[in-house]
């Protein structure tokens, strides 16, 4: 199993009791009262059958309390999730914090700094990165990228899941569009592996049909469901970060609703997707400090529901590898480790859901790293406080580096990163003035030359794979939904003597 | 006053009630079995007579826990320091967050990344946009050590004093080397404003004769004191954290009893410098995790105490260049220190470890405080901030909160806007040339340097006064020898006579 | 039986056990052992120590550690050569330490260690250190090398003043001067006349070999 970090002494809290119970109450109200509207006959049915006040002409649904809290009750507040490998299986809930990579649309050119589409073989490469990253604990869905080139937007999500079976043994998820989920969980069947598929909801209080059925499908399949709400507010929720949580959190409990009544038990991780409004532009602040504030209440109340919590989803509002992304994604992702989030998304992200890049992957595993070990704390015992040896060495001109106390504490208390810049000035202008990211490239090139994915897959889960892609792309196509000249493309593509991996 | 900014919701807590009475208690067995060497005869006198364990041979001074408990009690829990300008009084302590710089000994090259010392005008600059900037709430000693040109040495932070002075209104503080804490401390009086003497260890547990006499010149003048500590883990501290935690302590612990003995109820902030020490290279580990760990852990023990705390470590990182590493090794440190409860953060224009700073960098900075400071005010949760009314008047989509008045109203109070971050689509991005967030400090620092005046400047009579003792320094320390003939030559150029 | 103690002292610096190596010497001395194939076993130790943390295969307390280990053999194998009237085979004696007014240390030990594992002899006087406490110590030592850190601009002329004070007492051409510390450049170290300066401890070892010529 993959430890990931524990968290090791009580999380960050900024609400008092009272507070929190305000926003519960207000949250039930708004389901009792306002309701949500779900486009799916057939999760209206179900909710009526249990006692939901469901209105047909506007598709509303308005929950009774008490089938609220009995839902929620049924909710694991930890479970087990089965990788490919079972070395990376994880637990999920409590104190347990894992960090999983965070994709892109596209990549991006180092230099320019300007958007680019990745290549299939560029694909395949980035995926090894992260399956190599000590603290990459999850690759979920899209990563690390939303396609590649010569690649039907169809396919996109089916060839993207296959690859990272491929390529990697970690545990991964797969989401929806089109009904694709149906290949999506085949696959993940066919290697033994299990899958996180999400619903989200449409803010404000709105699901619509696709995201409906994927919930149906994903937790008829036994597997792990992300529910979840990524309101704008000043948009698509109320412009106050608590508004905002009470109309996200009563979109993400009707979810809830759904799944326990499709299924009693079923697996869930609630996530906040929530940012401010860039008041400008009309985009979501990336990389803003509400979104931190915003995800530290979630925790609170969602630690009191017991219900395992994802977040933390650091996209910098900085376009380029810079100071700007350095510390928007850190705070970010140090609040949601504080602060209880279990699954934190980091690695790899840059520019708002625009941009991925493996070697910011590199650079962010380090930053984890300092996260992981702060979560750690510090041990308090006789050993530690060394007070005989304190006594022993005494003042100037006594010191403590040649001492065994110090030769085995340093290593169990120091976190060293892997591509950060840690040379003096004098040994920095010999190397080469090489900063994290030229390191990070070296350590890239490093990776591709010798990781190696354990274990690869069989010959027959690689036969099956290829079975459901091939079942995918012609069920697309026969459906018209992959156009002529994107056919083309995509079969020259699937020629080329090193596919998959180029 | 300076308005800083208020924590409204208790502190993040690493260590259990009984860990934090554990290292209590190693502290004062520290601090009565092993004691502490101290290198000031006067001092030696006035522990022996409050009840020490004095070795006037060996210098080795042996504290009674009780005494150390009883002095740690005198000292406030919050108090104010007057500015020259009522606007920049400082309230320290309680839940109040005040940030201020880190210095560097030299300027940097924004190109080539090289150190090099600033010149007189880029020190002056430097000064100019930390007075600007109003999260930068005093100023540090130094920003530069000196600027070239041919300051002798000893003059350095002397003559850096009067330029703080001149162009900032803002309280700094008067290290202690050499005695030119009797100088600055002086100067600063006769600005009409305080300013922090300045006391600092010497790890392990050690105190060295100027630092000792800070404590005396902090009595004589009734000056607030913020005490430094600065051991590195597994060289002049122990390797493991609680270890490194119990040392540190006991090494502030002498200045504190006798700055209480001197004057019962002093003004005193402890700082935390203490770095993990790299075991490649020997340098301390600026901008690692270790120095949180330590920093949360110092400011929980602390908080028992009741007296403010200071976290310096935060702001020099291993970094040499304004780049990703920098940010996340800016913002993880001082926003540990910030949710664990330090009064103040040390924050602003360092880049690499003690070594370079530069106004852009300061400028930066101030994005990263407000933000922290944006998180420290927490979220408010009234029946308008709730907004159910609002939520169910809006229902389902296609409804949208937009145009409400309640957004037009509560967006501003809810969100931080940082200055100089790139906000940009990229679309908008590319059109306006690509500008990352250190292009937007330059054209800041530009507006600042061409708009800022200090408020108000010093009076003639001030400033008369300033080079008055400014000339006293150069007579002192030329008698002393400290200033050779071929300093004094060069030196004579600078100051015009 | 020779062998198993040339072997445990190497095996002693290597595993950091003052107390073992402390031990051993004193039993290579009793067994009557070549003291100089004794210190030829334990310099061989340190250097694949020091060779190990040039590689990063070893850190900082490590290297320090192993060559505490070796001080602690140190006098009794020294006492064991003086007594046999054997000719040791050092580099050469190094006499080092931090200027007056100056308590930073960290750089100089690393560079005192290095150079003991390279095979130096070196007299760490330590922090804080007088003109006349190096004098003193040159003389007593009949130093080779004379090795000063500084870290302050502060006190960097400190290091002139020491070797001004050398000149005086006519001892400046019967020694090697290199300078170091993070407030001293190439330049400074022109300037004040001294022969090698390096910003680094594994440069100070070079440059403390090309300086004797070995
Ligand atoms: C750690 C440290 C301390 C510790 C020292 C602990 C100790 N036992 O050493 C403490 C906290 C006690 C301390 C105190 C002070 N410090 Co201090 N300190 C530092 C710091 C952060 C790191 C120094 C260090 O250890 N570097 C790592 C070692 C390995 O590097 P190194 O010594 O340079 O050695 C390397 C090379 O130079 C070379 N080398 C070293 N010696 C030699 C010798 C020879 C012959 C050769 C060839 C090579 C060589 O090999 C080494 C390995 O590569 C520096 C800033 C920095 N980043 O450098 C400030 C710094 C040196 N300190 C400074 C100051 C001002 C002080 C204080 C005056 C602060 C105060 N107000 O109290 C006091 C001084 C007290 C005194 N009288 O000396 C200033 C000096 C500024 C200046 N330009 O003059 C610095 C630069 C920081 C700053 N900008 O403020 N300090």
């Amino acid at each position: 199993m993959l430890k990931g970090f524990t968290r090791n002494f009580k999380p960050l809290e900024i609400l008092s009791e009272e507070e929190i119970e305000a926003i519960h109450r207000g949250t039930l109200s708004v389901l009792r009262k306002t309701g949500v509207r779900f486009e799916s006959k057939k999760a209206l049915k179900l909710f009526e059958k249990n006692g939901c006040q469901v209105d047909y002409t506007d598709n509303r649904v308005r929950f009774p309390e008490g089938l609220v809290e009995e839902c929620l009750q049924k909710c694991p507040s930890s479970f087990r999730v089965k990788a490919r490998n079972p070395k990376n299986d994880m637990i999920w809930g409590g104190d347990t914090v894992y960090f999983q990579a965070l994709s892109g649309t596209g990549s991006v050119d180092l230099d320019t700094w300007e958007p680019k589409t990745p290549t299939r073989k560029e694909y395949y490469d980035a995926i090894t990165c992260l399956d190599a990253l000590p603290n990459v604990h999850i690759i979920p869905w899209y990563t690390p990228w939303f396609g590649f080139k010569n690649i039907p937007p169809v396919m996109a999500m089916p060839e993207g899941l296959a690859a990272r079976l491929r390529n990697s043994s970690k545990f991964t998820c797969s989401n929806y569009s089109m009904g694709c989920e149906v290949f999506n969980i085949q696959m993940a069947k066919a290697v033994g592996a299990e899958i996180r598929s999400s619903m989200a909801a449409s803010p404000p209080l709105t699901f619509y049909e696709d995201a409906v059925e994927n919930a149906f499908r994903t937790v008829e399949a036994g597997f792990i469901l992300l529910i979840t709400s990524g309101s704008v507010y000043g948009g698509t929720s109320p412009a106050t970060i608590v508004g905002s949580l009470i109309s996200g959190n009563a979109e993400i409990i009707a979810g809830i609703v759904l799944a326990q009544l499709i299924k009693p038990g079923t697996r869930i991780i609630v996530q906040d997707f929530s940012f401010p409004q860039n008041m400008r532009s009309g985009s979501p602040a990336f990389g803003a400090i509400e979104i931190s504030l915003h995800q530290v209440a979630f925790n609170q109340i969602w630690r009191r529901y017991r219900v395992p919590i994802d977040g933390g989803v650091s996209y910098p509002g900085s376009k380029k590898i810079d100071y700007q992304a350095g510390y928007e994604k850190a705070i970010t992702a140090l609040i949601g480790a504080l602060s209880g989030t279990n699954t934190i998304w980091i690695q790899g992200a840059m520019y708002g859901e625009l941009a991925f890049h493996p070697v910011l992957a590199i650079i962010d595993d380090d930053m984890v790293g300092m996260i992981g070990r702060f979560l750690r704390g510090i041990l308090v015992n006789d050993e530690t406080m060394a007070l005989d040896l304190i006594d022993e060495v005494g003042p100037i001109p006594g010191y403590y580096l040649n001492k065994e106390h110090t030769r085995k504490w340093w290593k169990l208390e120091q976190f060293i990163p892997k591509v950060a810049d840690r040379l003096t000035y004098p040994e920095w202008l010999k190397e080469g003035k090489k900063d994290c990211l030229s390191l990070a490239k070296e350590k890239y090139q490093e990776i591709l030359s010798t990781h190696k994915v354990d274990p690869p897959l069989t010959r027959s889960q690689e036969e099956e794979i290829e079975r459901i892609l091939k079942e995918a792309r012609e069920y697309y196509r026969k459906k018209g939904m992959i156009t002529d000249v994107e056919w083309k493309a995509y079969m020259k593509d699937l020629e080329s003597p090193n596919y998959p991996y180029a | 006053m300076a308005k800083g900014f208020m924590r409204r919701f208790p502190p993040l807590k690493i260590l259990t009630d009984e860990q934090v009475e554990a290292i209590h208690r190693g502290t004062l067995d520290v601090l009565q079995e092993t004691g502490v060497l101290v290198y000031n005869e006067k001092a030696l006198s006035v522990f022996k007579k409050a009840g020490c364990d004095v070795d006037f041979e060996t210098k080795r001074v042996k504290f009674p826990p009780g005494l150390v408990e009883e002095c740690l009690r005198k000292c406030p829990s919050s108090f104010r320091v007057k500015a020259r300008n009522p606007k920049d009084d400082l309230l320290i302590g309680q839940d109040n967050v005040l940030f201020f710089n880190f210095p560097g000994t030299d300027t940097v090259d924004l190109d080539t990344w090289e150190p090099r010392p600033p010149t007189k005008k880029e020190h002056i600059d430097l000064i100019r946009v930390l007075d600007a900037l109003p999260n930068v709430h005093f100023l540090n000693a130094y920003p530069y050590f000196g600027f070239s040109g041919g300051i002798p040495e000893v003059m350095k932070e002397i003559e850096g004093v009067a330029l703080r002075i001149r162009n900032s209104t803002k309280v700094t503080i008067a290290i202690a080397n050499n005695d030119i804490d009797m100088f600055t401390i002086r100067m600063a009086r006769a600005a009409g404003s305080e300013i922090f003497a300045n006391p600092n260890t010497s790890s392990p547990l050690t105190c060295y004769t100027d630092q000792v006499n800070a404590c005396f010149l902090a009595a004589e003048y009734d000056l607030p004191s913020m005490i430094w500590d600065g051991a590195t883990s597994g060289g002049t501290a122990p390797a493991s954290l609680a270890g490194a935690v119990v040392l540190s302590n006991a090494e502030l612990m002498p200045y504190i009893v006798l700055l209480q003995l001197l004057k019962p109820g002093a003004r005193v902030a402890v700082a935390n410098l203490v770095l993990p020490q790299n075991m490649t290279n020997g340098a301390p580990a600026f901008g690692e995790i270790g120095v949180s760990l330590h920093n949360v852990a110092f400011n929980q023990v602390w908080r028992e105490y009741g007296v403010p705390t200071v976290s310096s470590s935060c702001g020099p990182t291993s970094s040499k260049r304004i780049d990703f590493q920098l940010g996340y090794q800016k913002m993880m440190p001082t926003l540990l220190s910030a949710l664990s409860g330090s009064s103040i953060l040390q924050l602003y224009s360092s880049i690499y470890g003690e070594i370079t700073a530069h106004p852009i960098q300061a400028i930066l900075d101030d994005d990263i405080a407000g933000m922290i400071g944006r998180f420290l005010e927490g979220l408010e949760v009234s029946d308008e901030s709730l907004a159910i009314d609002l939520i169910n008047e809006v229902g389902p989509i296609p409804g949208h909160y937009l145009g409400k008045k309640h957004t037009r109203k509560w967006w501003k109070k809810e969100q931080f806007v940082p200055k100089a971050a790139d906000r940009l689509t990229y679309p908008e991005w590319v059109k306006t040339g690509k500008k990352s967030c250190i292009d937007y400090a330059k054209e800041r620092m530009e507006e600042i340097l061409s708009t800022h005046k200090v408020d108000p400047p010093l009076t003639r009579s001030q400033e008369e006064e300033i080079e008055r003792i400014l000339k006293e320094a150069r007579e002192y320390y030329r008698k002393k020898g400290m200033i050779t003939d071929v300093e004094w030559e060069s030196y004579k150029k600078i100051i015009g006579g | 039986m020779n062998n198993e103690i040339l072997e445990g002292l190497r095996k002693a610096i290597k595993e950091y056990d003052n107390e073992k190596a402390e031990n051993l010497a004193k039993r290579a001395v009793e067994e009557k052992l070549d003291p100089l194939r004794v210190l030829d076993a334990m310099t061989v130790a340190i250097r694949e120590v020091g060779d190990a943390f040039g590689r990063g295969d070893l850190w900082l307390p490590d290297l320090v550690g192993a060559a505490d280990a070796m001080q602690a053999a140190m006098p009794i194998i020294e006492e064991e050569i003086k007594r046999t009237g054997a000719k040791r085979e050092s580099l050469g004696t190094v006499v080092a330490g931090t200027v007056f007014g100056d308590i930073h240390s960290i750089g100089k030990t690393m560079v005192c260690t290095l150079l003991t594992a390279e095979g130096f002899k070196v007299h760490d006087l330590g922090v804080n250190i007088k003109a006349e406490e190096f004098l003193q110590a040159i003389r007593n030592y009949n130093a080779d090398i004379l090795a000063m850190s500084a870290l302050m601009t502060m006190t960097a002329p400190e290091q002139k003043k020491v070797i001004e004070q050398l000149k005086k007492e006519g001892l400046r051409d019967k020694i090697k001067i290199m300078v170091g510390g993070g407030a001293i450049t190439e330049e400074f170290a022109k300037e004040i006349g001294a022969d090698g300066y390096d910003p680094t401890a594994p440069g100070a070892v070079k440059l403390a070999r090309k300086l004797i010529g070995r």
